[in-house]
């Protein structure tokens, strides 16, 4: 399978080039691009991006699974991504992973079959200071409790 | 030049020396796995921490840079509980299976545990994350990714030596683990360096690995014949069988790497040696003792030169013979036999390929010493060819296992147009299949001498043990040879043999042994 930026992407692309004094830099742009334009990561994105930046498949990969804000799997329609750091755990991110589990039946990193959610843990969001914190899709929430979480995902269309 | 102290010795170093190398100057080794003398410094262990005076907090030795007046201190309770932990986090995740390890006996992370370790986990087994083992990811190697402590020395190596960056950290924390990307093994040609300096058992050698512990095997300063550049090795053998080469420091060759082809050359020396001499009648082998066949061969060569003049018997050297062997070679063709047809090549089958970083494109040690010592090569290799396919070279004295880039029945054909080929070589090959008599020799380990490489640096080669089977000492065998053609030579061993090339050769003069050392002394011209 053969991947390639849309006509837009690739400009957008052509335009990240120019604005780093290195190829390296790009990379984290050049990743968030892949997502936009495919919706995940995939190893093909990833050769496809090395090629055009001419750097190893390898140092992409390394800084797409450094982030856990690349999907190097398709997500549902709704990605839910709670974070399991240090100020988060300690007010208790690990009953609400437990409890994101069981309300919607998968592990973090699965989908659901309906494709509706994908549950993911994921490294500080930087709102420490409004812990526990999740964000699904581009959205934050915070000072979650079981029921907020609850009235959160039942409010989605 | 800034001064400091360093356990309380003091110690001058250059403007720039970090503390690692001036504690190493003065004998004490400060613990290190990120840390190597030929990559840039990463400072990501921590194995290094040392107390330094008016710095609060510890400091990374490999990182620090000196200051005139600083006071450091290596051996501090602070310092030795720093080194605990930070060995007790390593080893969070580590498997630490050492009895199916290969690195076991030479892993920087047992030594430095048997120093420093806690000797008491406070960790549950089940509890530690588990990766992947034993993965062919190409190359020389075979990767254990939970053995690895990220030290990143393999991806600085690939980075900074062969620029091919294929091994990097994937994922964090402690899910950080050190891989290939899927499909995209390790492509360069000098793989076998990342088991080198990996300093734990997360990459080893597949040629190596199981084949012996470390603690089993000896170890003797030699040189890589793969090639002309003459890679400094360190060669380690058991018995008479060597298991393996490693890249041996020398800053103006090789610095401290060596290519793939190389470090397999050592194979050589192990199996399909010649080591009983023999002579071939009505095309069947009959063993013979060098007692027997010594004179014969004397004999025949001279019978030659007698019957039909000097230029009836002709030599070819070998680029693989060292100096002091070409040396007596010349002197036997020269002096002794007075033939003009003396030559050597150094085309071999193959594609001589080449990097230019160190692969070279002559697969021969020595071809410069050949020149050096006024061999003739290259078109006079090519026109002693054209006289023996004429039928005029009535005996031969030929050295190595093959005839420059003949093939198999080219070989055959053109020795089939002497009635007595005798060849002095150590492995069988086309040679050895026709070769009317065949002298077995010493392994590149089993004898000494010197190889001069392209860029005209003469160095030592050393024997680790006495030749296998009925093979010969080539010195030995030489000065037989020439005193049975009338030369009274009195030479014993490699050693009085460059004394007097040393005295007569213009390139080597004034050289000697000592002054040539372990790391090589360049020839004039
Ligand atoms: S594989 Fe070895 S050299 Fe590479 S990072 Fe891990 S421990 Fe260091
Ligand atoms: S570069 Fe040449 S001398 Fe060095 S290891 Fe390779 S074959 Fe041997
Ligand atoms: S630890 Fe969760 S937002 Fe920082
Ligand atoms: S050797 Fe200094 S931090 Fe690793």
């Amino acid at each position: 399978m053969s991947v390639a930026f849309s006509d837009a992407g690739r400009k957008e692309f052509e335009r990240l080039l120019a604005r780093y004094p290195e190829k390296e830099a790009v990379i984290l742009p050049a990743l968030h691009l892949v997502q936009k334009e495919f919706g995940y990561v995939s190893d093909e994105a990833i050769v496809y991006i090395a090629g055009l930046l001419s750097v190893a498949p390898a140092q992409i990969e390394g800084v797409a699974t450094f982030y856990t804000m690349y999907n190097r799997k398709p997500v549902g329609k709704y990605h839910v991504q709670v974070c399991r750091n240090l100020s988060c755990s300690l007010m208790g991110a690990e009953h609400l992973i437990g409890h994101l589990s069981r309300k919607l039946g998968i592990e973090p990193g699965e989908t659901t079959p309906d494709g509706k959610f994908t549950l993911s843990e994921v490294e500080c969001l930087g709102s420490c200071g409004t812990a526990p914190v999740m964000q699904v899709n581009d959205e934050y929430h915070e000072n979650l409790t079981e029921e907020s979480i609850d009235a959160v995902l039942d409010g989605l269309p | 030049m800034p001064s400091l102290t360093i356990d309380g010795k003091a110690v001058d170093v250059p403007v720039g020396t970090t503390i690692i190398n001036a504690a190493e100057k003065i004998g004490i080794e400060i613990p290190r796995y990120c840390y190597h003398k030929h990559l840039s410094v990463a400072g990501n262990c921590r194995m290094c921490l040392v107390e330094v005076e008016k710095f609060p907090k510890l400091q990374t030795a490999c990182s620090t840079v000196v200051t005139d007046g600083m006071v450091v201190r290596t051996d501090t309770e602070k310092v030795r509980k720093a080194v605990t932990g930070v060995l007790e986090f390593l080893l969070i995740n580590h498997p630490i299976d050492c009895p199916i390890c290969d690195q076991a006996g030479e892993c920087e992370l047992q030594n430095y545990y048997m120093k420093f370790g806690l000797h008491k986990s406070r960790f549950a087994l089940e509890d530690k994350v588990r990766k992947k083992k034993v993965q062919d990811i190409g190359g020389q190697i075979v990767l254990d990714a939970e053995r690895c402590i990220l030290c990143s020395r393999c991806v600085r190596f690939l980075e900074e030596v062969t620029g091919t960056r294929e091994l990097q950290f994937f994922r964090r924390g402690d899910h950080s683990e050190i891989s290939v990307f899927p499909g995209r093994p390790l492509n360069n040609n000098y793989t076998g360096n990342l088991a080198d300096i990996c300093p734990v058992g997360a990459l080893t050698s597949k040629d190596f690995r199981f084949k012996c512990r470390v603690w089993f095997l000896k170890a003797f300063p030699s040189v890589c014949t793969g090639c002309a550049r003459g890679c400094n090795v360190e060669a380690f053998f058991k018995g008479d069988i060597l298991y393996r080469y490693k890249p041996r420091v020398n800053e103006a060759v090789n610095r401290a790497w060596m290519c793939d082809f190389g470090r397999l050359e050592y194979k050589k020396a192990n199996n399909a040696r010649l080591l009983v001499p023999f002579v071939r009648e009505d095309g069947r082998e009959k063993m013979m003792s060098w007692g027997g066949l010594l004179p014969q061969v004397a004999y025949r060569l001279k019978d030659a030169v007698e019957r039909e003049g000097p230029d009836a018997a002709a030599v070819i050297a070998s680029p693989q013979s060292s100096n002091e062997e070409l040396y007596l070679v010349r002197r036997i063709a020269s002096d002794l036999l007075g033939t003009k047809n003396l030559a050597f090549t150094s085309r071999v089958p193959g594609d001589g390929f080449s990097d230019g970083f160190l692969i070279r494109g002559d697969k021969n040690p020595n071809s410069r010493g050949a020149q050096l010592l006024r061999i003739p090569g290259g078109p006079a290799f090519d026109e002693l060819v054209v006289k023996i396919a004429a039928g005029k070279v009535r005996a031969l004295l030929l050295f190595g296992d093959v005839l420059g880039d003949l093939t198999q029945e080219e070989t055959a054909g053109l020795l089939s147009m002497v009635p007595f080929v005798a060849q002095a070589g150590t492995n069988e090959g086309p040679v050895s299949a026709v070769a009317t008599a065949v002298l077995p020799i010493a392994s590149v380990a089993e004898r000494g001498g010197t190889f001069t490489n392209h860029a005209g640096r003469v160095q030592r080669f050393h024997a680790g043990f006495p030749p296998r089977g009925k093979a010969k000492d080539t010195i030995g065998f030489l000065t037989s040879l020439a005193n049975r053609l009338g030369a009274g030579w009195a030479f014993d061993g490699e050693a009085s043999v460059f004394r007097a090339l040393a005295a007569t050769e213009g390139p080597f003069a004034g050289m000697s042994y000592e002054s040539i050392g372990s790391l090589g002394q360049e020839a004039k011209g």
